[in-house]
């Protein structure tokens, strides 16, 4: 058994979840049946105390429960910030999640933080820097994270890799693991002109702990990943795929705006069930 | 600087920047030019720091009404986000509005975002414990005079000349702005957490002078003098009891230090 077949022992597999968000802390509480994790924006707890801790007690004895950042940037240039590194850490501590991850971007350079996912370039220099930053932040958590492709706009002219290739280095060489946006996938395929299936091709099976799965927007000529929308029939197809290629992956919906009731997610959820049910029962 | 941090300056100028700007290490394809890639990016800056600021700022929303936006987007560009929570960005916008034209003359707009940024500090501040009145109940009579209250450690205090405080009540009630007051002279507001609600409240001059002692931890005989200078001949013990007890109901102290050993 090597390394990883190690840690996947360790990370357990949690079934289908949802992003915990404020519009459905009481209805959560008071149905949670078909929910059967939560995955909960680390940077809204990382706070000293009040109502925010509160409920999160409330949702961890209830739920298992993943840590999923938004400010991390491995990808930055700036020094890795060790203050927020030491609120991540005590909140990790605290709640004892099964997994914590971020993405795969940079967010902001000379202490600005523009609250974005911006994209690399896919150069073998931004590849050296992330793999040592991934290496270094996995050293100060004492544990493996995951990391998430982000949906990009961006082409840069210097560009040496594709975005599957540099997501799959980065994994091999830090020894991470990887969470999977498949709505992301599809809207940077569609905006970049590449092959989704091509791109889930290159994604190493062993090192994919987590799929997300969310809703877009179409813009004039690009979609925009707004995760405000339910899940689309293109992105379902592109799931049906991940789930052929990459088994039974803890799987999460994620919205982010226009949040509806906590019914329609579930019923979301239960369709993500349905669809691959048969797909890991066929696979075993 | 790397070829990276670099790329990564420049890119970071092109979101922030009011007017669209033209990187080379940028390409477009039959898909969508440059320009209109990097336009998502500039969009979603602003757009997610002024939804951000919306949130935590209903007094000022509600004070500046349509140029609310506007206000944001000379904060926006004047005070870039400096923090991994993007609620804490508001966190200079009091100090902006003091500075700059025109809000620096209407300090009405400074009083709203320091009334803001107090209740949505005072909301994920750190828990603490207040005592109950049977905590009064146990101070024996010898040790009252060397009776030393502590104040919760994230009140804080605010010094008005207008009634903000109106506004942000109309704007969590949902009611009609209210018509915009000055007064002669300041007056103390305080805010705090009472459990897990926070609350604010404006105090009387003479009640502000004795909380304030209270706060620089002088003891009980010192704040019945001080009270004797604010009350009426007879009066000042039982005003302070009185006061003392209404603290003590309201959540604000945390230790009633006796010096007892």
């Amino acid at each position: 058994m090597n390394a990883i077949d190690s840690h996947r022992e360790q990370l357990p597999y949690l079934g289908y979840g949802l992003g915990l968000r404020v519009e459905h802390y009481q209805a959560l509480l008071d149905h949670p049946h078909g929910v059967d994790w939560l995955e909960i924006i680390s940077e809204n707890y990382m706070v000293p105390g009040g109502l925010p801790l509160v409920w999160l007690e409330r949702f961890r004895a209830r739920f298992p429960l993943a840590m999923h950042g938004v400010s991390l940037s491995i990808g930055g240039t700036d020094p890795l910030d060790e203050g927020y590194l030491a609120r991540l850490d005590a909140l990790a501590r605290r709640i004892e999640p099964a997994w914590v991850s971020d993405h795969l971007c940079w967010t902001g350079v000379q202490g600005v933080n523009l609250h974005d996912l911006m994209p690399l370039p896919y150069t073998e220099e931004a590849l050296d820097h992330v793999v040592a930053r991934v290496r270094q932040v996995q050293d100060r958590l004492q544990r493996r994270i995951l990391l998430e492709n982000v949906s990009s706009y961006l082409r840069f002219a210097e560009a040496q890799l594709e975005e599957w290739e540099f997501l799959a280095e980065v994994a091999r060489r830090a020894d991470c693991l990887i969470l999977l946006d498949i709505n992301n996938i599809y809207v940077s395929a569609r905006n970049h002109g590449f092959d989704a299936q091509r791109y889930l091709e290159g994604v190493p099976v062993e090192r994919v702990q987590q799929f997300h799965l969310a809703g877009h927007e179409h813009g004039a000529a690009l979609l925009v990943d707004t995760h405000d929308a339910p899940v689309p029939p293109p992105v379902w197809t592109l799931y049906e795929a991940a789930v052929r290629r990459f088994g039974a992956v803890s799987t999460m919906i994620e919205r982010d705006d226009h949040i509806p009731p906590l019914d329609e997610l579930l019923a979301e959820l239960d369709d993500a069930r349905r669809l691959a049910a048969p797909l890991l029962r066929a696979a075993a | 600087m790397s070829e990276l941090q670099a790329l990564q300056l420049r890119l970071q100028r092109a979101v922030m920047a009011s007017a669209s700007m033209a990187l080379p290490e940028l390409v477009g394809d039959d898909i969508a030019d440059a320009k209109a890639r990097l336009a998502i990016y500039r969009h979603g800056y602003r757009a997610r720091l002024r939804e951000a600021l919306t949130n935590e700022f209903p007094t000022v929303a509600m004070l500046a009404g349509q140029r609310f936006q506007a206000l944001l987007d000379r904060y926006i560009d004047a005070c870039p986000s400096e923090h991994y929570n993007l609620r804490w960005h508001g966190a200079g916008l009091a100090a902006f509005l003091r500075y700059a034209l025109p809000w620096r003359d209407r300090p009405a707009y400074a009083e709203a975002a320091e009334l803001d940024w107090a209740i949505s500090t005072c909301f994920d501040a750190a828990d603490e414990t207040a005592i109950g009145a049977d905590a009064l109940a146990a101070i024996a009579p010898e040790d009252w005079a060397g009776l030393r209250l502590q104040p919760l450690q994230q009140l804080q205090w605010l010094s008005l000349v207008t009634n903000i405080d109106a506004f942000r009540t109309a704007a969590d009630a949902g009611a009609p702005r209210p018509h915009l007051r000055r007064r002669a002279r300041p007056r103390r507001l305080l805010v705090w957490r009472q459990a897990l609600t926070v609350r604010y409240r404006a105090v009387e001059t003479a009640e502000g002078i004795l909380l304030a002692a209270a706060a620089r931890e002088e003891p009980f005989a010192a704040l019945c003098e001080l009270a004797a200078t604010q009350a009426p001949p007879g009066q000042a013990v039982a005003r302070l009891a009185v006061l003392l007890r209404n603290w003590v109901d309201a959540g604000l102290i945390r230790a009633l230090d006796s010096g007892a050993r």
